[in-house]
C-alpha cells in the first residue's frame, strides 16, 4: 500500500470517527436534530445527483419521490400496521415506477422536456395529494397532511424516543448513498452518464442506449430520494403535502447539489451539510431581525458560489485534498474524489 | 452472406422538398477502403447518417454483413459493428483521452480494467499516448480527430465510417493520419471515408464514389473518377465543361 493510499484511508478513518462520536458531546436534541437534517439534506442532494448529476438532466420534480416514498411507507404503517423498515421499499418500487414513467416518453425528447415535465408532474402530484382524502382501504388526509401513527420507542416500526438512534441512521444511509455514488460513477454506467452529458449523438455512436441508460439511473435516483423521504416521515412523524412534495423540498435537493458540486461524488454531501448548516445559523441569528432576511441571506450566498464557483464547493475542497495527498492537481488519483 | 460489408441499395431520404439523398447505390467489399467525395451539400455525411441511423431512409436499404439494418438505431447499428466519427468532432470534453476512449471501450465489456486495456491498446494504436490523461477539450485539432477514430475503434467495429478526418489538418499531419488510416485498414477494418482532400483520399482508398446533389454521379478507381468530365463539371461548374469536351 503506498502513501496515497494510506491517507486517503486515515482520512475517511477520522471522518467517520469524528461523525460517529458527536452523539457523544453533542447532547441537546435540538442540535442532534438540526445535525441530522443536514446529514439527510446531504443524501437527499447525492440522490438527486444520482442521475440528474451524473447525467447533467435538470430535474426540479424531485419532491414527488419524497412524497410518494413516505405516503406510501405511512399509508401501508397506519392502515396495515406494515413496519416502515418494510414498507419503505414499497415505497421505493412506486418511486421507481414513477420515474420511469415520467422518463419513458420524455427522455427521447431533447432539451428543456424533462426538466419542464418534472415541474409539471411535480405540481400534479402536491395538488393530487392535498385533494386526496382517503384511496381506497388508506386515509391519505388530503391538505390536512397525515400524521404518523406514534408508537412510542418501536425500533422495529423505524420509531425512537430518542434523536440519537434517528443520527445514526441517517450518517448510514448518508455512507450507503457515497458508496454506491462512488461504485456508479466508476461503472460502466457511469461512464455512459458522462459521455451522454456532453453529447447525446456521440454517446449514441458508441453503442450507448441513451434512453436506456437515463432510465437505469433515474430509477436509482428515484428510489435512494424516496427512501430519504421515508427517513422524513419518521423524523418528522408528519407529514404535509407542500413539505414533502412541494417546490420547497424539489429545489432545495437541486440548490445543494449544484452549490456543492453537482456530478461529483462528494460535491452534493459537501453542498448539503455546509449550506444546510449555514441556513440554520443564520435563520437563528436573523429571523427575527426581518421576514425572510435569513432567506434572502442564503439566496445571496447561493449566487455567490454559483458565479464564483460555478463548478460547486468541491472545487475548492479538491485542492486542499490534492495537496494533503501529495499529488498534482491533475494527478492519476483524481477521478476518486470528483 | 454477401461479398460485401456494406450494401446501400436505392438509398433516399427527403427533407421537405430537399432530396439530399437520391437512389443511392453503393457497396463497400471486405476489408477495402472506399472513399465518397463530392462538392459540399453533396449529401455525404446525410449518407453516412442513413447508415449510421441517425436519420431513417424515406426509400432504400442498408445492408451490413448481409443482414439488412435499416433504420434500426444508431446504438443498435454500432454494436452491429460500424463505427463512426463526427464531421463536427464530438469529444466528451471534461473526461480525460483515456475515460473517452474507455466509453468505448465498454461496448464489449462491464468490466472497468477490461475496457481501460481495450482503450490503452486503441489511444498507442492512433498515436494519443502522450495524451491520455489530457482533458478531451485540451486536445489540438489534429488530436481531437484521432480521438474520434480511438472512440469508434474502441466499440471493435468491423466497418468504420470516416467523416471528414483529414479536414482542417496541416500536410504534416494529414501525412501521420493517412498512415494511422491504412494501418486500421491492413488490421482488417473495412473503411468509407467522407474526404475533401482529394490526394489523401486517393492514397488511401482504391474506390472512389462521387456525389452531387444526392446522385451518385460516377465512381470507380481514383483515376477513373478524376478523370470523369462530369465530375470535373461537379467541381469545378459548368463553364468548364465545354474545355473538356
Amino acid at each position: 500500500m503506498d502513501i496515497v493510499q494510506k491517507k486517503k484511508i486515515g482520512l475517511i478513518v477520522i471522518i467517520l470517527a469524528i461523525a460517529l462520536s458527536i452523539p457523544l458531546f453533542v447532547t441537546k436534541p435540538y442540535y442532534i436534530h438540526v445535525i441530522t437534517m443536514c446529514l439527510l439534506w446531504a443524501y437527499l442532494a447525492s440522490s438527486w445527483n444520482l442521475f440528474c448529476g451524473f447525467a447533467g438532466q435538470l430535474s426540479l420534480g424531485h419532491g414527488i419521490f419524497t412524497a410518494v416514498g413516505a405516503y406510501v411507507t405511512i399509508m401501508l404503517f397506519n392502515d396495515f400496521n406494515i413496519s416502515p423498515w418494510i414498507g419503505m421499499f414499497a415505497g421505493g418500487a412506486a418511486a421507481v415506477l414513477l420515474s420511469t414513467l415520467i422518463g419513458y416518453p420524455t427522455f427521447k425528447l431533447r432539451g428543456a422536456y424533462y426538466a419542464l415535465a418534472t415541474v409539471a408532474i411535480g405540481s400534479g402530484v402536491m395538488v393530487l395529494i392535498e385533494n386526496t382524502m382517503t384511496l381506497g382501504p388508506f386515509h391519505v388526509g388530503g391538505a390536512e397532511g397525515l400524521i404518523v401513527r406514534l408508537m412510542g420507542n418501536a425500533p422495529a416500526y423505524l420509531q425512537f424516543m430518542s434523536k440519537v438512534p434517528y443520527y445514526y441512521l441517517a450518517l448510514a444511509m448518508l455512507v450507503i448513498v457515497v458508496v454506491f455514488s462512488y461504485w456508479l460513477k466508476n461503472s460502466r454506467l457511469g461512464f455512459y452518464l458522462s459521455a451522454l452529458k456532453e453529447d447525446e449523438d456521440a454517446a449514441a455512436a458508441l453503442g450507448i442506449n441513451v434512453r436506456n441508460a437515463k432510465l437505469v439511473a433515474a430509477a436509482y435516483s428515484a428510489f435512494f430520494t424516496a427512501i430519504g423521504g421515508v427517513f422524513y416521515a419518521m423524523l418528522i412523524r408528519y407529514l404535509e403535502p407542500m413539505a414533502i412534495a412541494g417546490p420547497m423540498m424539489s429545489n432545495e435537493m437541486v440548490f445543494l447539489a449544484v452549490v456543492g458540486g453537482s456530478g461529483t461524488v462528494f460535491g452534493p454531501v459537501v453542498g448539503g451539510i455546509t449550506l444546510h448548516a449555514i441556513s440554520e445559523v443564520i435563520q437563528f441569528y436573523f429571523s427575527d431581525m426581518a421576514q425572510g432576511l435569513h432567506l434572502f441571506i442564503y439566496g445571496l450566498i447561493v449566487v455567490f458560489v454559483i458565479m464564483f464557483k460555478p463548478q460547486g464547493i468541491i472545487d475548492i475542497l479538491q485542492k486542499y485534498y490534492n495537496r494533503f495527498l501529495g499529488i498534482s492537481d491533475r494527478g492519476e488519483d483524481e477521478s476518486s474524489v470528483s | 452472406m454477401s461479398a460485401s460489408i456494406l450494401e446501400v441499395k436505392q438509398l433516399t431520404i427527403n427533407f421537405g422538398g430537399l432530396i439530399a439523398v437520391n437512389n443511392l447505390d453503393m457497396q463497400v467489399g471486405y476489408g477495402e477502403a472506399v472513399g465518397l467525395i463530392g462538392p459540399n451539400g453533396a449529401g455525404k455525411t446525410s449518407a453516412f447518417n442513413l447508415i449510421s441511423g441517425v436519420y431513417k431512409p424515406t426509400h432504400g436499404q442498408v445492408i451490413f454483413n448481409g443482414e439488412d439494418i435499416t433504420g434500426l438505431p444508431p446504438h443498435v447499428i454500432n454494436r452491429k459493428g460500424i463505427g463512426r466519427t463526427f464531421q463536427i468532432v464530438k469529444p466528451f470534453g471534461s473526461m480525460t483521452v483515456l475515460e473517452n476512449v474507455m466509453v468505448g471501450g465498454f461496448a464489449h465489456t462491464s468490466n472497468r480494467n477490461k475496457s481501460k486495456a481495450i482503450a490503452m491498446e486503441v489511444i498507442e494504436r492512433v498515436g494519443l499516448q502522450r495524451k491520455v490523461n489530457a482533458l478531451a477539450k485540451s486536445l489540438t485539432l489534429a488530436d481531437r480527430k484521432r480521438l474520434e477514430v480511438a472512440k469508434a475503434l474502441a466499440t471493435d467495429p468491423k466497418l468504420l465510417l470516416l467523416d471528414e478526418v483529414l479536414a482542417g489538418l496541416n500536410p504534416t499531419e494529414v501525412e501521420e493520419a493517412v498512415d494511422m488510416i491504412k494501418d486500421i485498414n491492413k488490421s482488417g477494418i473495412s473503411i468509407l471515408m467522407i474526404e475533401h482532400v482529394l490526394q489523401a483520399t486517393m492514397a488511401i482508398c482504391n474506390h472512389i464514389v462521387v456525389l452531387d446533389y444526392g446522385k451518385k454521379i460516377a465512381e470507380g478507381t481514383p483515376q477513373e473518377v478524376t478523370n470523369n468530365p462530369e465530375v470535373i463539371k461537379a467541381y469545378l461548374g459548368d463553364e468548364y465543361e465545354a474545355v473538356i469536351n
